[in-house]
C-alpha cells in the first residue's frame, strides 16, 4: 500500500496525462492535511513534478510548504522567493485557472514573506506577472491586485501599480466573491486609493475610497473606516466639503461611521480642529492629509475670490482668507498662478491683485481633442452598460422569471407558468 | 459643547435642537409702540392668551400689562391650568422688576392675586360639564342619531378647548368626522381640526385638514355665498400660516394674498392686520417686480388689508419705486412691533434679509458697473458691509457681477455662454463616466456576492487573522464587531 504521499503524486500524475482537472482540483483541496503533515519530504515530491505538465499538483505541494508554521525547521524560506517565481513563470495557466483560490494564496505567502523581510520592491515585477498570467481579461480584478499594491506602497514605488489602477474593473476573478471574505477586495481599492493620494491625483483617490464605503455591508470592517477616513480628507481636498455619500451605502455604514470619526467631521467645520485632533490624527497617521486639506481651503477660498472680485488688495486678500498677512497671501497666489489654478496678475506697486478670466476658449485644437476623446469615452461605456443589459435580457433565469411574471398576471395560462414562477 | 458630542456621539443632534429653540427665545424688544389694548382686543380664545403671553415673555415693559389681561381673559374659560401658570409668571415679573414697594403697592389695588376658591370652583364646575357631556354623548350613540353624535363630539372638543387640553379636543374634533352627513359638516369638521392643530403648531396637519377642506365636493355650493368667502378666507389664513411656519414664504404670500378682507373675520386664528402683514412681507422677500405689481399693489382685494397697515403700505410702494434706503428704514422702524408677532417673529430675521437681497438685486439690474460709494449711501451701509454682501450674493449666483475693490465699483459680468456649456458638459461627461464605471463595477461585486460578513474570525482558513494581513499601518484588518 503506497503511502498517502505518494497516493498524492500518482494522482496528480495522471489526471494531469488525463486533462480532468476539475476532478484533480477536488482531489488537491482534500489532501491538503496530508501535505501539510509530511512536511520535510515536500522537496522530494516536487522533485517527481513537473512545473508546466502537474501546474496544479506544484501548485498544492508549494502552497503547502509555505504555509508551514515558521517554526518547523523543515522548510528552507531562502529559496523561496526563487521558487514561486520559477512556478510563476513556468507554470500552464490554463491548469491554474482551474483552482485561483489556491494560485492567489500562493501570491499572498510571497507578499507576507516579502514584506516580512523588508524587501517589498522585489515582488512588484514577479506579482504583475503572475496577474497577467491568471487573468482572463485586461480589466478582470484579481485578489492578487491588492498584494500589488500593497507591495507598491511599502516600496514607495507607485508606477508599476498605475496600469492596473487605471484600468476601470468590469469583472472579478471568483476567487474574491462567493463565501470568501471581501478583505481583499477592500484592500485593493484601500490601496489604490492610497496611491492615488499619494500621487495627488484626488479624483480618482475619492473614486477608490467611495468604493470601498460603499461595499454591501452587513458589518463594518476596519479597512472601511480607515477608507471613509481618508474619503472624508480626499473629498475636503477636491470640493472643499465632504460629499454625501450614495444612496446605495449600506445603512450599517452610514449609522457606524460618521460617530467613528468625529474628528473628520470637525476638520470640515472648522480649521482649529487640525490642532485639536492632532493626536487622532497622528494616530491614524493621517496628519499629511490632514495638513493638505488645510492647504487646499486657502486656495478654495482664494478661488472662490476670483469669482467675485476684479481687484483686491493683498492685505485684503489675507483678511479674507484668514492669512497671516499680505506676504503670505503674495506667495499663495504666486503659487496658484504658477500652477494654473487662477488667472491673476499682481501689482508690487501699490500691492492689488487683478483677477482675470480663465484664457480657455474652448476654440482650440486641443481641446476639441479632449472633448473628442471624453466623448468616445463615454460612447464606450454607454454601449457596454447596453451588452450588459443584454446579457441580462437572454439570461434563462431572467427570462423564466419575468414570463413566470406575466402569467400571473393572467389567469388563463396553464401549470407550466406556475412551475417556473417557483424557481 | 464639542466634548460632549464626542462623548456621545449619539446625541449630537439634541443640543443642537435646544439651541434652536434658545436661539428665538432669548431677545428682547425694548422699545415698542404697540397698544395692548387694541391688539388684544382683535384675538379671542387661545390666540389671546398665547400672544400675550409671547408679548410678556419677550418686552418687560409691557410685561405686566400682558399678563394681566391674559388673567383676566382667562378667568373666562376653564383653562385652570394656564391660570395658575400665568400667575407664576406674573410673580416671577413682579419680583424682577426691581421696583418692590411699588408692586406692592400696585398689587393691593391693581395686580390680581391668585384665586384658589376660584380654581377649585372651576374645576369643579369643568369636571361636571365634562361629565354631562360625556353621558350626553353616549346617549346619542346608543340612539346612533349621527348628527346628534357629531354634534356631542363637537361640544366635547369645545369644552376640552376651553379648559386647555388640546390633544383631547382635537381627538374629539376629528372623532366627529365619522358622523358628516353633508359637505358642511365636513368643512366645519376640517375648520376646527385646523383651528387647534394650528395651537398645536402641527403645521402639516393644518395644510392637510385645510386641502381636505377644499377638495369637499360641494365646498363652492354651499348656501348662500358670502359664508362661503368667510369659510375660504379662513383657510387661506390657516395655509398661509402653515406655509409660513415653515418657511415656505412665497406660498404662504401667496395664501393670504387670497384671503378677502369683507369675510376676514377669524379671531381664533389672526386678526386682517395680521394677514396685510405677513403677506405683505412675504410677498416683498419672494416676488418679483412684476409679481409685486400685479399681485400686491394693484390687487383691489390686498389693498384693502394694506390700508390697515401704512407703514407697511409706504414700505411697499417705496420697495416698489426703487426708494430703497427709506424702504428699509421704515422697515427697521416697524421691526421691533413684528418682533412681538409670535408667528412672524422666528422668520422676521430671514425675511429682512431677502427684502434686503431683493433690493440689492434689483438696484443693480439695470446697470452695467455701479458706483459702490453711491450705492452704500442707498442702503445705509458702508461700503466694506456692503462689499460682503454683494460678494455673497454672486457667490449664491444671484447677482452676475465682480467687484473692483480698488476703484469701490460693481461691474455686472457678461457670462460667456459657449464657453460655459464647453465646461458644463465636459464635467457631465466626467460624472457620467464615474458613476457608470461605478455601477458596472458594483454589477459586478454583486454578480460576485462580495459583501461585507462576520466571517473572518471562526472560522476562516481564509480570514483575516494570518499575521500578513498587518498592513502598512500596522493595523489588523478584521471585521469590527459592532
Amino acid at each position: 500500500m503506497a503511502s498517502p504521499l505518494e497516493q498524492f503524486v500518482n494522482n496528480v500524475r495522471t489526471i494531469s496525462a488525463s486533462g480532468n482537472f476539475r476532478e484533480l482540483c477536488e482531489i488537491i483541496s482534500k489532501s491538503d492535511e496530508v501535505l501539510q503533515r509530511n512536511g520535510a519530504h515536500l522537496n522530494t515530491v516536487l522533485e517527481t513534478l513537473d512545473i508546466q505538465q502537474h501546474s496544479l499538483g506544484v501548485l498544492a505541494v508549494l502552497v503547502a510548504k509555505f504555509s508551514l508554521p515558521q517554526s518547523s525547521n523543515d522548510v528552507d524560506r531562502s529559496t523561496m522567493f526563487q521558487q514561486i517565481c520559477d512556478f510563476i513563470s513556468n507554470c500552464n495557466g490554463e491548469q491554474v485557472r482551474f483552482c485561483p483560490e489556491l494560485y492567489a494564496d500562493l501570491c499572498h505567502l510571497l507578499t507576507d514573506h516579502l514584506v516580512e523581510l523588508k524587501q517589498p520592491i522585489r515582488g512588484i515585477e514577479i506579482l504583475k506577472k503572475a496577474i497577467r498570467k491568471i487573468q482572463l481579461f485586461d480589466s478582470q480584478l484579481t485578489s492578487i491586485h491588492a498584494d500589488l499594491c500593497q507591495l507598491c506602497l511599502l516600496s514607495k514605488c507607485m508606477k508599476p501599480a498605475l496600469e492596473f489602477l487605471d484600468t476601470d474593473v468590469t469583472g472579478i476573478g471568483t476567487e474574491l466573491g462567493g463565501n470568501n471574505d471581501s478583505k481583499h477586495f477592500l484592500l485593493y481599492y484601500y490601496y489604490g486609493g492610497m496611491i492615488y493620494a499619494a500621487l495627488k491625483n484626488y479624483e480618482r483617490a475619492l473614486y477608490f475610497f467611495e468604493v470601498v464605503v460603499t461595499v454591501p455591508a452587513m458589518v463594518v470592517s476596519h479597512i472601511m473606516l480607515e477608507a471613509y477616513k481618508k474619503y472624508i480628507l480626499v473629498s475636503l481636498i477636491l470640493h472643499g466639503k465632504i460629499l454625501q455619500m450614495p444612496k446605495y451605502t449600506s445603512q450599517v455604514v452610514c449609522r457606524f461611521l460618521k460617530p467613528l470619526s468625529v474628528a473628520y467631521h470637525d476638520l470640515a467645520r472648522s480649521q482649529h480642529a487640525a490642532v485639536k485632533h492632532r493626536e487622532t490624527f497622528l494616530r491614524d497617521k493621517n496628519m499629511g492629509l490632514v495638513n493638505q486639506v488645510i492647504n487646499s481651503m486657502y486656495k478654495k477660498n482664494i478661488q472662490r475670490l476670483t469669482k467675485t472680485f476684479l481687484t483686491l488688495s493683498l492685505s485684503d486678500v489675507a483678511s479674507r482668507v484668514q492669512l497671516s498677512g499680505p506676504v503670505e497671501a503674495e506667495s499663495y497666489i504666486l503659487n496658484m498662478i504658477e500652477e494654473g489654478e487662477i488667472y491673476a496678475m499682481i501689482n508690487q506697486k501699490d500691492g492689488m491683485v487683478v483677477f482675470l478670466d480663465s484664457p480657455e476658449k474652448y476654440a482650440s485644437p486641443e481641446t476639441l481633442c479632449v472633448l473628442e476623446q471624453q466623448m468616445a469615452a463615454c460612447t464606450k461605456l454607454h454601449q457596454y452598460i447596453q451588452e450588459m443589459d443584454e446579457q441580462i435580457q437572454v439570461n434563462p433565469q431572467y427570462v423564466k422569471k419575468s414570463v413566470g411574471c406575466h402569467d400571473e398576471d393572467m389567469p388563463a395560462t396553464s401549470q407550466n407558468s406556475k412551475t417556473t414562477y417557483t424557481m | 459643547m464639542f466634548d460632549l458630542n464626542t462623548a456621545e456621539p449619539m446625541q449630537v443632534d439634541v443640543p443642537l435642537e435646544d439651541n434652536e429653540n434658545n436661539e428665538t427665545e432669548c431677545y428682547v424688544v425694548e422699545n415698542p409702540t404697540l397698544d395692548l389694548e387694541t391688539y388684544a382686543a382683535s384675538y379671542t380664545g387661545f390666540a389671546k392668551l398665547y400672544r400675550l403671553t409671547f408679548v410678556a415673555d419677550h418686552c418687560p415693559s409691557l410685561r405686566l400689562e400682558a399678563l394681566k389681561m391674559a388673567i383676566s381673559y382667562v378667568m373666562t374659560t376653564y383653562n385652570v391650568s394656564l391660570y395658575q401658570s400665568l400667575h407664576k409668571k406674573l410673580a416671577e415679573a413682579i419680583a424682577t422688576s426691581g421696583l418692590p414697594d411699588v408692586a406692592v403697592q400696585m398689587g393691593s389695588q391693581d395686580i390680581p392675586v391668585l384665586d384658589s376658591m376660584w380654581v377649585e370652583s372651576k374645576t369643579k364646575k369643568a369636571a361636571i360639564k365634562l361629565e354631562k357631556l360625556d353621558t350626553d354623548l353616549k346617549n346619542y350613540k346608543t340612539n346612533s342619531i349621527k348628527e346628534s353624535i357629531r354634534r356631542g363630539h363637537d361640544d366635547l372638543g369645545d369644552h376640552y378647548l376651553d379648559c386647555g387640553d388640546l390633544t383631547s379636543a382635537l381627538k374629539c374634533y376629528s372623532r366627529a368626522r365619522d358622523y358628516c352627513t353633508s359637505g358642511k359638516h365636513v368643512i366645519m369638521m376640517c375648520l376646527n381640526v385646523v383651528k387647534v392643530s394650528v395651537y398645536l403648531q402641527n403645521w402639516a396637519h393644518v395644510l392637510n385638514y385645510v386641502s381636505k377642506a377644499e377638495s369637499t365636493p360641494d365646498f363652492h355650493e354651499i348656501p348662500g355665498k358670502d359664508s362661503n368667502q368667510a369659510v375660504l378666507t379662513r383657510l387661506k389664513c390657516a395655509a398661509g400660516l402653515a406655509e409660513l411656519a415653515t418657511k415656505k414664504y412665497k406660498s404662504a404670500a401667496k395664501h393670504f394674498l387670497g384671503a378677502s378682507i369683507d369675510h376676514c373675520d377669524y379671531p381664533e386664528l389672526l386678526s386682517s392686520n395680521n394677514v396685510a402683514v405677513y403677506g405683505g412681507l412675504c410677498a416683498l422677500a419672494t416676488f418679483d417686480r412684476s409679481e409685486l405689481q400685479k399681485q400686491v399693489i394693484v390687487s383691489s382685494s390686498f389693498k384693502l388689508f394694506l390700508e390697515l397697515e401704512p407703514q407697511l403700505r409706504d414700505i411697499i410702494f417705496k420697495f416698489y419705486e426703487s426708494k430703497y434706503a427709506s424702504c428699509l428704514r421704515l422697515l427697521d422702524e416697524i421691526r421691533d412691533n413684528l418682533l412681538l408677532d409670535m408667528y412672524l417673529a422666528p422668520h422676521l430675521n430671514c425675511l429682512y434679509m431677502q427684502i434686503r437681497n431683493r433690493a440689492l438685486i434689483q438696484y443693480f439690474s439695470p446697470y452695467l458697473s455701479a458706483d459702490m460709494r453711491l450705492m452704500a449711501a442707498a442702503f445705509n451701509r458702508t461700503v466694506n458691509a456692503l462689499e460682503d454682501e454683494l460678494m455673497q450674493l454672486i457667490l449664491d449666483g444671484q447677482i452676475q457681477a465682480r467687484i473692483d475693490s480698488h476703484n469701490k465699483i460693481l461691474y455686472a459680468k457678461d457670462v460667456d455662454q459657449r464657453s460655459t456649456t464647453f465646461e458644463k458638459s465636459l464635467g457631465m461627461g466626467k460624472e457620467y463616466q464615474r458613476r457608470t464605471s461605478m455601477l458596472i463595477l458594483r454589477a459586478a461585486m454583486i454578480k460576485n456576492q462580495i459583501h461585507v460578513k462576520n466571517t473572518g474570525r471562526d472560522t476562516g482558513p481564509q480570514g483575516g487573522e494570518a499575521p500578513g494581513s498587518s498592513t502598512s499601518l500596522n493595523r489588523a484588518f478584521d471585521t469590527v464587531p459592532l
